[in-house]
């Protein structure tokens, strides 16, 4: 009883931190002290203070309006690369466990290839192919983390078609489409909800490692990872330049992950 | 018990590797941080000076620049050159041996021309060698060189790493020589294994006596230059490439790193492609050069350095100033702009070279400054390989930004300018004709006059925005000496390099 007080305490100020972020992210223009692509050559490398919060970087550029701009970066990675890996997982883990034996094997077999490549290496060779850019950074994310959503969504609707209330509801004569609908995706939403908390932790992070390695946004656009790579040759003399954006980056996943794991607590009734 | 037994072989083994651990300390070893890897070993088959850094430790070539950039002996003892200057004669010094223990002889230099100019090599720099008709082998110490016309820059192109003498039996056998390079060089190459290090060892029959002193030269290749800056302050690195002025204040404060600065022959530009129907006015270009506070870009994304008017390097003896020529005037790039009729609804594309950090930081620069003059400019990142393909090859860009490594002759800074073929598709053939007149004629005084004039149409008609010449900062600890670079083309000669 008491670790689930403490864990809806974590819960609650991982929400809060997400609402800020995104009030943030939505309000980007509005909020930046400046804007975060202006340059201030004379004050290049400024402390934190009070011209610049957080600081400027080696452009005089101030963090913290970089900061506020690129949340809305990383934000919509993570929503659109999430949407897109839920609709080809979901639409294939369905597909797999509702036909009969050999589709589902198909299906399957390229969700798992898809599964042995590791994340970076595989965003990479999509990037490469589609080109640089935010629209292909969530793209190639979306793909690769397609197949985790298609195995759960696979596992749970195998177990939810041989539930008694889909043999009844199909034995009626309802349409295989409108069972699919009303019964079978309803009942494994949840799960699905808790993997996509966490595949948005994962997309941010993604997004940051391949604007860190240039193949993701193009400067001098503002995102976290760009910023952090920016920072890497300034560690000692700026310390500020990585640590700011760094410390939001894992405060992001971080509450990603603590309201999937919540989530996840509260789903599964074994553990309730 | 078995465990016991193990402890003690541990032991022993440890023993037995103090001894031989004592006498590898004695080796003379230098370690050396490189920013990348030479895209081969083969040095008739790239241009680029990363490559060439790594190559002149293990080739040599006839003749060479020494510090002072006056060329000097070295494979060829001494050489003649007919009055009417196309028949050069070199006298090819005793006793040279190849790393594979072969002599060198005149069948070798001969051999290693024909094969720089052979159209199955594909030499990037084979133009170089064009004004060469003929290569002859009298005698094993004897070579002939017939010119097909005077040509000025000759003993500028034979002392240059792409002149790189070969083995003639290894060139006739088909040798790799991009993995299995054979020279006469100080040092021999042990190991490259790619993303990790290049191991040379010391090339015991060296022609000059008593070199190198080093038994070992480890370049470890190093990308990020954070890591080559903490490396050199806590000792795992003898000397690095160069250093960023941001990081001057970090390794100033450590008592065992010596810092040298000196001002690089390097030619830095922005480069605007002279067929975007745009940018094919010149009056657009100028506004370019209007837009841009050159100081400050050399400042913040180079390091400082001297600004430049035209394409020469600022030291260069060749060097004419037309700095006063485009000043940094925002209001006049604006009017300018306005009379040519560009607004913000063209949009250009800026291309940079992802690996070279201080290229994209001045792209950065630029775009800002560009687009304070109401231009419309977008950046697109692009690795090596692809910058070189697409944008040096195929002139697949708008703008991009690089910087040009001197050359001990001004022909081979200049050659072809003017001809649509180089990367800026500029076509000006007033320009090229005073070019490729210039390399004809050996004279000081009258080819000066020559380079003037190109030098200033390319000034006045800029299919480029000149930047300058930044400072190079070296970094070694001070347990080294000797650490030289050759003038001008910016490699490292590692030859009367020594550690304490």
């Amino acid at each position: 009883m008491k670790k689930l007080g403490s864990g809806n305490i974590a819960f609650s100020l991982a929400i809060l931190y997400l609402l800020i972020l995104g009030a943030a992210a939505v309000t980007a223009p509005l909020i930046s002290p400046r804007s975060p692509t202006a340059q201030d050559l004379s004050r290049r490398f400024a402390p934190p203070g009070r011209d610049f919060p957080l600081g400027s970087d080696d452009f005089g550029r101030d963090i913290l309006s970089r900061i506020i701009h690129g949340s809305r970066s990383a934000l919509l990675v993570g929503i659109v690369s999430v949407a897109i890996a839920t609709t080809i997982g979901m639409a294939a883990g369905l597909l797999a466990a509702l036909s009969p034996g050999a589709v589902d094997n198909v299906v399957m077999l390229v969700m798992d290839s898809l599964l042995s490549f590791p994340t970076v290496l595989l965003a990479i060779t999509v990037v490469s192919f589609l080109g640089y850019g935010l629209l292909q950074v969530m793209i190639a994310i979306g793909v690769i983390y397609s197949p985790t959503f298609a195995r759960i969504v696979r596992a749970e609707a195998l177990v939810i078609k041989t539930e008694e209330y889909v043999e009844a509801s199909r034995s009626l004569g309802s349409p295989m489409l409108k069972v699919v609908f009303r019964h079978i995706v309803p009942n494994l939403l949840g799960k699905v909800i808790v993997q996509a908390s966490v595949t948005f932790a994962l997309a941010v992070v993604v997004e940051a490692s391949l604007s860190y390695l240039g193949l993701g946004m193009q400067p001098p656009a503002p995102s976290w990872g760009l910023m952090l790579k920016d920072a890497r040759n300034y560690l000692v003399q700026a310390p500020w330049l990585a640590l700011y954006p760094g410390l939001v980056l894992a405060f992001t996943v971080l509450c990603f992950n603590v309201i999937g794991d919540t989530l996840s607590e509260r789903l599964n009734p074994k553990v309730r | 018990m078995k465990r016991t037994a193990w402890i003690v072989a541990a032991l022993l083994a440890a023993l037995l590797a103090l001894p031989g651990a004592a006498l590898l300390a004695k080796d003379k070893v230098l370690n050396f941080a490189l920013s990348g890897n030479p895209d081969t070993l083969d040095p008739h088959k790239t241009a680029g000076t990363l490559t060439f850094q790594t190559l002149k430790s293990i080739y040599d070539t006839l003749v060479e620049a020494d510090q002072k950039e006056k060329i000097v002996p070295a494979l060829a003892e001494s050489w003649t050159i007919s009055p009417d200057s196309l028949t050069w004669i070199f006298k090819l010094r005793a006793g040279v041996v190849f790393h594979n223990g072969e002599p060198l002889t005149a069948r070798d230099v001969k051999a290693t021309f024909e094969r720089v100019k052979a159209k199955e090599t594909a030499s990037p720099k084979a133009s170089e060698f064009a004004a060469i008709a003929s290569t002859a082998a009298p005698d094993d110490a004897t070579v002939v060189i017939t010119l097909s016309k005077p040509f000025a820059p000759f003993l500028g192109v034979l002392a240059s790493g792409w002149a790189a003498i070969l083995p003639k039996s290894l060139i006739d056998s088909g040798n790799d020589f991009a993995t299995k390079p054979v020279g006469t060089g100080p040092f021999a190459l042990k190991e490259f294994t790619r993303d990790s290090r290049i191991v040379l060892v010391k090339n015991t029959n060296y022609w000059m006596k008593d070199l190198p002193k080093l038994d070992q030269v480890v370049m470890n290749i190093i990308p990020e230059r954070a890591v080559q800056v903490q490396g050199l302050m806590a000792g795992a690195i003898d000397a690095v490439e160069f250093v960023d002025t941001e990081d001057i204040k970090v390794l100033q404060a450590s008592a065992d790193v010596q810092i040298d600065k000196s001002l690089s022959a390097l030619i830095l530009v922005m480069a605007m492609n002279c067929t975007n129907p745009v940018l094919s006015n010149a009056k657009v270009r100028q506004a370019v050069n209007y837009a841009i506070d050159k100081q400050k870009v050399l400042d913040v994304a180079y390091g400082g350095g001297k600004v430049i008017g035209t394409f020469m390097d600022a030291d260069n003896a060749y060097y004419q100033d037309y700095t006063g020529l485009y000043p940094y005037n925002p209001e006049k790039a604006k009017s300018l702009l306005r009379e040519a009729g560009v607004t913000a609804d063209t949009s250009f594309e800026m291309v940079l070279p992802s690996n070279y950090d201080m290229h994209v930081k001045a792209g950065q620069l630029y775009q800002e400054m560009l687009t304070k003059v109401g231009l419309n400019v977008k950046i697109k990142l692009v690795d090596w390989p692809t910058w070189l393909s697409d944008a040096y090859t195929n002139a697949k860009y708008d703008f991009t930004v690089v910087g040009h490594t001197g050359k001990l002759d001004p022909d081979g800074t200049l050659g072809n300018y003017g001809n649509k073929s180089r990367y800026v598709r500029w076509d000006n053939p007033v320009c090229l004709s005073f070019i490729t007149r210039a390399a004809g004629i050996t004279d000081f005084k009258t080819r000066k006059r020559l380079y003037d004039q190109a030098l200033e149409i390319m000034a006045r008609e800029v299919p480029f925005m000149y930047l300058g010449s930044s400072y190079r900062y070296k970094a070694y600890r001070k347990n080294v000496s000797e650490y030289r670079m050759t003038p001008k083309l910016d490699t490292f000669d590692f030859r009367w390099t020594d550690v304490k």
